[in-house]
């Protein structure tokens, strides 16, 4: 077992941890019933997308600056598990909210810019599998990452400016009892976890990529020049 | 390039036609959103184009060369495809009065002008992201409508305002204006990255 396949499994125990808590410690809602249990790790892997966004967006800034390879292929990484943990975020969503609102979706703020993030995300993969691999995948997804990062507020900022009136998602604003905000806390806590090892460990992927390309270079440049005959 | 887009936009006004139930009752609800969806879709055919030839020629690196700088060569492709989408706009917003009966007003004109201005910074900037990517054809929407909808967010809300149902004018106004001023600014600063070999 390596180290990444070690961390991999402390990820996925305490992840575990996490499920015991939300199902057999956190008390039952008294409006919701047990589909408030769902709030734990929605809440959670948004915060976490939201976290891996931000790797891409500082990435692709210091990229901009000096071509920094490691910054790009965090900046890789980041995305690939932020749009993995906005389905989530998505989803989890989207099942609670059928038997709490009544529909699976509604064109709420919050609703709207997270649809918005996951399409913009999912085109910055496009570009990075589309793009020419090297400098100029780096340079074209780094600036999609930042466009995106700008786009997702504005959405956000726009929608709330003029639906405010129609019914907005219950926010917890108020205190949450004592054992559901410990439950929320040790979730965010090891879904951040899962997150980081999960980014750690595509980037290492992305490190083995990388370098595969570059071997990959030379040695075509080298048997071109062969065939030259010496005089 | 115009005649076509001139026939894309009746295409897109006849395709509303049968799509939605449209009476005189109805029309002001339902024509805001046709007309932005006709716009935002003859405008990727448009920005679609806007490296056509470079890319057909293969003169990008020989127009890269030249003294002028990125932001030049954007400010100069944004202003050529912004006047394609003002033609659009010039066929568009007629039709729609003499197709659907709603109001033709300077305030719809001048909404639909402001979103342009924004739409073709954000338009040129993808299109030269696209147009150095394998399946551009693909990926051009995908990059670009996610960025447009703050103007279709805005630009709804100022259309359908003037077309008479609630909603705040000014406000709307207001905001587009700021979207085009942030995203002259964001792709004028971007322009660098994006044109540099």
């Amino acid at each position: 077992m390596n180290r990444y396949e070690r961390w991999a499994a402390a990820a996925v125990a305490l992840m575990l941890v996490a499920g015991a808590a939300i199902f057999f410690y956190a008390p039952t809602d008294y409006l919701q019933g047990p589909v408030q249990r769902i709030f734990y790790l929605h809440v959670s892997s948004a915060i976490a997308a939201y976290g891996c966004f931000a790797v891409v967006l500082v990435g692709g800034l210091i990229y901009l600056r000096n071509e920094s390879a490691v910054a790009d292929r965090f900046a890789r990484a980041g995305a690939l598990v932020g749009v993995i943990f906005t389905t989530v975020t998505l989803v989890m969503g989207m099942l609670w909210a059928r038997p709490i609102w009544g529909t699976f979706w509604t064109w709420d703020a919050r609703l709207t810019s997270t649809l918005v993030l996951w399409i913009v995300y999912a085109g910055y993969l496009l570009v990075r599998r589309l793009a020419e691999p090297g400098r100029q995948a780096a340079r074209l997804a780094a600036v999609v990452g930042i466009f995106g990062f700008v786009d997702v507020p504005i959405v956000h900022f726009s929608v709330t400016w003029w639906r405010t009136q129609h019914p907005g998602p219950i926010i917890v604003n108020d205190a949450l009892p004592a054992q559901m905000l410990a439950t929320f806390l040790f979730t965010m806590a090891c879904t951040l976890v899962l997150a980081a090892v999960m980014v750690w460990i595509r980037y290492r992927i992305e490190t083995l990529t990388d370098e595969r390309l570059h071997v990959a270079e030379p040695v075509r440049m080298a048997t071109s020049r062969e065939p030259e005959p010496a005089q | 390039m115009v005649p076509a887009l001139a026939q894309f936009i009746v295409l897109a006004l006849l395709i509303g036609n049968f799509g939605f139930q449209i009476d005189k009752q109805n029309a002001p609800t339902i024509a805001p959103g046709i007309l932005w969806l006709a716009l935002v879709f003859a405008g990727l055919v448009a920005f679609g184009r806007t490296f056509a030839a470079e890319r057909e020629q293969a003169s990008l690196e020989a127009m890269l060369m030249t003294p002028a700088s990125p932001v030049a060569i954007f400010a100069g492709k944004a202003l050529a495809a912004s006047l394609l989408l003002v033609i659009c706009e010039a066929v568009l917003l007629p039709a729609l009065t003499l197709f659907f009966g709603t109001p033709l007003s300077g305030d719809v004109i001048f909404a639909v002008l402001l979103a342009t201005i924004g739409m073709a910074a954000l338009g040129v900037m993808f299109a030269a992201i696209a147009a150095r990517v394998r399946a551009r054809e693909l990926l051009l929407p995908l990059l670009t409508l996610p960025l447009w909808i703050p103007f279709v967010i805005a630009g709804g809300q100022a259309v359908q305002s003037a077309m008479g149902l609630p909603g705040n004018y000014q406000e709307a106004i207001g905001l587009l204006i700021d979207f085009d001023i942030l995203f002259i600014v964001l792709t004028s600063l971007a322009a660098r990255f994006v044109l540099d070999e």
